[in-house]
């Protein structure tokens, strides 16, 4: 999984002396550095983009960095996003519903959650399977007392959009972020 | 030949269309802006002014006059609130400006400020989270996460000048005690900029869908209530529907005044018209927008 933080993509493109994701010019250069990086991995790598260093996020920035990102690379690689205030998050909900789009975040004690637009039995499924690790379907539907075509469904669009991965007919989040040694931009 | 403008004895939203009509259209002659007997005014008359005296530089090549207001009080004010500096470039000045030296903890939460591209809104978020947290907390009882979307709506408010008026504008952001209806202490957020204004800025791409309803105020509607921007990117256009949802939440009032159109966000303790057509042409955008304390806020003190 590919680490990147935001603060230091922001000094590194555009100041050292800014420490707020705002206008969308910034968002801009931000994006585009991202995507430099990822280009150096494979598709299908996990992206983690890491907000803990981040103090205000407009809307615009959200929009460039989140929306933008999402829609031009979410079928190629799942994205986790890191350490989000509540007003992050708030800024994030809001454009991500404009795109219909969801992402997985995970705070800093290690819980996995999704924001963004995603139909009430989708983010059922989630939170199961967040608490359990993986499942199968079937484990999925008794889990939430679920009809097993709502609980497969649900799996199906969760998976299309990259919210979670499939492994031998069992299904569950994106492996969860650890820092620790390994490569980081 | 000088035509007189006498600025409102008490200068904000309420009397900003009465100014608006003494502006006029704009014609060959010279403009005295007349403020002695000014007793107040508020952020968004403060800036409604400079853009007058703008629009004055870009068309006649030549400063408007300005007699500042008598009351040695309401001149510190306009001092203390930063606007002699900007003023000067646009405004042959008439009266003793008074000197104040730069306070810490105030009622003006942000002065006057220019901005013209996203460092200065970089710049403008900066300083409202270093400066204005504390206050917005204490005095407002806003949380943390309303502290920062008030940065956030901040943001995208300046930023519709860098986008969309082709040219400079200004913020200043103040508390003060909302004495009309509400009776609370509120912040103040006014945004202006003599620019093209909403209608020019969607023309191309919103005229031809219209037709013969195009004006400012079907502009505004686009902008604020469809979230319509100028730019094919979906992504675009969400500013304004963003502070519309912040200012929502928190009993918030939003303002946007372009041409000869307001739109109006009006919470429960205003009494204002949700869209106002036909009004005197101004310059460019103005936006307003209020934010009253919430349960936990501190009293106010000076009375406005």
């Amino acid at each position: 999984m590919r680490h990147i933080d935001l603060k230091d993509v922001l000094q590194r493109t555009v100041s050292d002396g800014y420490g707020d994701l705002v206008t969308r010019r910034t968002g801009q250069a931000v994006r585009q550095a991202i995507e430099r990086d990822l280009a150096l991995d494979g598709d299908g790598q996990t992206a983690a983009i890491d907000f803990g260093t981040v103090r205000c996020l407009d809307l615009s920035c959200a929009d460039e960095i989140v929306g933008r990102l999402l829609r031009e690379q979410g079928a190629a690689r799942a994205f986790v996003l890191l350490n989000l205030t509540a007003a992050h998050r708030e800024a994030i909900q809001f454009v991500l519903e404009r795109h219909r789009l969801a992402v997985v975040v995970q705070d800093a004690g290690g819980a996995l959650d999704v924001v963004g637009a995603l139909p009430d039995a989708a983010r059922r499924v989630f939170g199961a399977l967040a608490q359990a690790g993986t499942a199968a379907p079937e484990d999925v539907a008794r889990r939430l007392d679920l009809a097993p075509e709502v609980a497969r469904a649900a799996l199906d669009e969760l998976l299309e959009r990259g919210l979670v991965v499939a492994n031998a007919g069992t299904y569950g989040p994106p492996a969860p972020y650890r820092a620790g040694p390994g490569p980081a931009v | 030949m000088t035509r007189v403008v006498e600025v409102p004895t008490h200068f904000d939203d309420r009397t900003f269309d009465q100014f608006a009509d003494g502006v006029g259209a704009g014609g060959a002659e010279r403009l005295l802006f007349d403020a002695h007997a000014t007793q107040w005014a508020s952020p968004y008359g403060l800036l409604g002014l400079l853009v007058a005296g703008q629009a004055q530089v870009e068309r006649r090549r030549e400063r408007a006059l300005l007699t500042l207001p008598e009351d040695r009080d309401v001149a510190h004010y306009w001092a203390r609130a930063g606007f002699f500096r900007q003023a000067a470039e646009y405004f042959e000045l008439h009266g003793k400006v008074p000197r104040v030296a730069a306070s810490g903890e105030s009622d003006v939460l942000l002065e006057v400020t220019p901005v013209r591209g996203a460092d200065d809104v970089h710049g403008v978020v900066d300083r409202i989270q270093q400066r204005a947290a504390a206050i917005l907390s204490r005095e407002l009882g806003l949380e943390a996460q309303a502290t920062m979307g008030f940065a956030m709506a901040l943001s995208e408010a300046c930023q519709n000048i860098v986008e969309h008026a082709g040219t400079l504008g200004w913020v200043a952001v103040q508390t003060y005690n909302w004495r009309r209806t509400l009776k609370r202490r509120v912040v103040v957020i006014a945004v202006a900029d003599a620019g093209i204004g909403f209608r020019r800025s969607l023309e191309a791409t919103q005229a031809k869908r219209y037709g013969d309803r195009w004006s400012d105020g079907t502009a505004l509607e686009a902008a604020l209530v469809q979230g319509v921007s100028r730019f094919r990117d979906p992504g675009r256009g969400q500013g304004l529907a963003g502070i519309r949802r912040y200012l929502g939440r928190w009993s918030g009032k939003l303002s946007v005044r372009s041409g000869t159109a307001r739109f109006t966000l009006v919470p429960p303790w205003d009494d204002d018209v949700p869209l106002a057509h036909g009004l005197a042409e101004f310059p460019g955008s103005q936006v307003l927008m209020i934010i009253p304390a919430q349960n936990g806020g501190a009293a106010g003190h000076a009375a406005h």
